[in-house]
């Protein structure tokens, strides 16, 4: 595959292309791997394809050509369908299509992206229940979210639904319900922060014309939900939903849930980079200067992955980290490094200023980690919340001590589903911060390798 | 790129456009007017554990509930393969519960504790 890199990017999306075209420049040979058939991750996906170009509005589409003519051009590397499992100083091992390659590099950036915060409720493992992401992923694949233009029903709190609902208004797909899981009062704080949005008047614009559609399609939003229970014998065939105490019940096949973007940490716990506690959005976080250096030689984070700023902030991170790694190498000198970086660093910071906005006006009602007894939190290992309950009040203090006795956390996801949630009820259930709790600890492989994967690492090479 | 590609899935032929995943493809593309049959809401498999029946939830690498039979190879996470011309894609479906839980003898000490 490849011999030795100055620079191995772990992601595709806009920060790590990005930052492949800010290396390219300084003369870096740079190699770029994703796990995902094709580079954009999740704002640009499918952007190469009619679809996907379709769905996506002027500006995102604007943005996503330039950067892949910007990355074409600049001759850094792609490989597709290429996940990593494991990494070790200045080495990364990966998969594709079931043979391992290992790749050295000087210097290794993760733009690994975000996720969308899973929060477990009843019924969430059935099918017809899935994330925003899938759904507008199903859109720019050029499918239906639901036979016949059937109604769906929203659910969450966070700014992705939002785009979504743009996106099925212009589907023609009804919204039966669209059932709010903010709390108010975060609603109110967010004023505070709403100055500093003023600075991005453009993107304060976008939000308040997004905002006209949804109340101009009339569009029945139902305020203060705090629980949801997605019911049906082999897939969804209807959602439950209390509100002031009372229940009530909307038919629909398709409920999709959003709570907002978290940072994807796992290779950045396993590796043993210092994480943050960011008590507005509840997420753990890689500490990072603004360049993307973290507390291990060589390794490098930024993009939404480092903390959730955006596709749009997440460009000019990765141009920036793509700069600073040239002139850590020695490529550039500080001075030419500074003045390089100084637009996208200007920009940056601005769009993360409109962002910080974003971040108070959805941040996550903690009591929508309330969740009943019943409920399948670890969705691989089918562990209920009592179980994990039981498990603390057993004297199992820690994600790591319940995820021994429960299982919780142990499938084939390893906790990336459940880890939050686990942390979040094992802290209730003690009283206690889920700061002081911990994260569920992540390990290599970072995804599951099979044997033959593994051993095809050491063959003798014909 | 308005290509379409031929996928098998259990044998059934599905015509879907070139470039999307297996999972998107299936998921978006074989919906049924009739509810009973509509292959885009059936399980792409059950669960090992209890056999429930699962399908894509977060559709971008996350949830490992895509995880189907592809070209022979079982659990592949069919949200991050492209589609080919050709390619044979089976549902995982084993209805049979891994009876460990919710049993008299679920007691820690003979709970499985090898696997970490």
């Amino acid at each position: 595959m490849i011999n030795h890199l100055d620079l191995l990017i772990v992601g595709a999306g806009p920060a790590g292309l990005s930052a492949a075209v800010a290396a390219r420049s300084c003369g870096l040979d740079v190699g770029v791997v994703d796990e995902q058939g094709a580079m954009g991750g999740q704002i640009f996906r499918n952007l190469h394809l009619p679809f996907g170009r379709d769905v996506l509005d002027e500006h995102d589409k604007e943005l996503g050509l330039q950067l892949f003519d910007a990355f074409h051009a600049s001759g850094a590397r792609f490989f597709s369908e290429t996940t990593v499992w494991g990494a070790d100083k200045n080495t990364v091992f990966c998969k594709h299509k079931g043979k391992s390659e290992k790749i050295t590099a000087t210097k290794i950036l993760f733009t690994t992206g975000g996720m969308e915060r899973p929060i477990p409720f009843k019924g969430w493992t059935l099918p017809g229940v899935m994330t925003a992401g899938a759904a507008e992923i199903i859109l720019r694949s050029g499918g239906h979210i639901s036979a016949d233009k059937e109604p769906v029903v929203l659910a969450g709190n966070g700014p992705l639904l939002l785009s979504l609902a743009m996106h099925l208004i212009d589907e023609g797909i009804p919204i039966a319900a669209w059932l709010d899981t903010g709390r108010f009062s975060h609603k109110l704080g967010s004023i505070m922060h709403m100055g500093s949005a003023l600075g991005d008047i453009p993107y304060l614009k976008r939000g308040m014309h997004m905002a006209l559609r949804i109340l101009k399609n009339k569009i029945p939003i139902i305020q203060g939900v705090n629980q949801i229970e997605a019911l049906g014998e082999n897939s969804l065939e209807k959602i439950r939903y209390q509100k002031n105490s009372k229940w009530h019940e909307v038919a629909s096949h398709t409920l999709i849930r959003h709570e907002n973007i978290i940072p994807r940490v796992q290779i950045a716990s396993a590796l043993g980079v210092e994480l943050v506690w960011d008590s507005v959005q509840r997420y753990w976080y890689p500490k990072t200067d603004e360049y993307g250096r973290t507390n291990l030689n060589d390794v490098y984070m930024t993009g939404d992955g480092a903390f959730v700023n955006g596709g749009e902030a997440s460009i000019n991170k990765g141009y920036i980290a793509g700069i600073a790694i040239a002139q850590d190498m020695g490529v550039l000198s500080a001075d030419e490094g500074a003045l390089r970086c100084a637009e996208s660093l200007a920009a940056m910071r601005k769009t993360c200023k409109a962002r910080n906005y974003l971040r108070y006006v959805f941040a996550p009602n903690p009591d929508a980690y309330k969740v009943p007894d019943e409920t399948i939190v670890c969705r691989c290992e089918c562990v209920t919340a009592k179980e994990i309950r039981d498990a603390v009040r057993e004297g199992f203090h820690t994600p790591d001590e319940v995820k021994r006795f429960t299982r919780a956390g142990m499938g084939p996801c390893q906790g990336r589903m459940c880890g939050n949630a686990l942390a979040e009820i094992i802290a209730q259930e003690q009283g206690v911060s889920v700061e002081k709790v911990g994260m569920l600890r992540n390990r290599q492989p970072f995804a599951p390798v099979t044997l033959g994967e593994y051993c095809s690492l050491h063959a003798p090479k014909i | 790129m308005s290509d379409t590609v031929k996928i098998y899935v259990d044998e059934k032929m599905m015509e879907v456009p070139a470039g999307i995943s297996v999972a998107a493809a299936i998921l978006g593309h074989s919906h049924s007017h009739n509810h009973s049959n509509d292959q885009s809401r059936k399980a792409f498999h059950n669960n090992s554990m209890d056999a429930s029946p699962r399908a894509p939830y977060c559709l971008m690498g996350v949830c490992f509930e895509c995880m189907m039979e592809i070209d022979g190879e079982a659990n592949v996470q069919s949200c991050l393969v492209t589609v080919q011309d050709g390619m044979q894609v089976k549902r995982q479906l084993n209805t049979e519960a891994f009876h460990y839980k919710n049993t008299e003898d679920d007691l820690p000490e003979n709970r499985r504790t090898n696997n970490d």
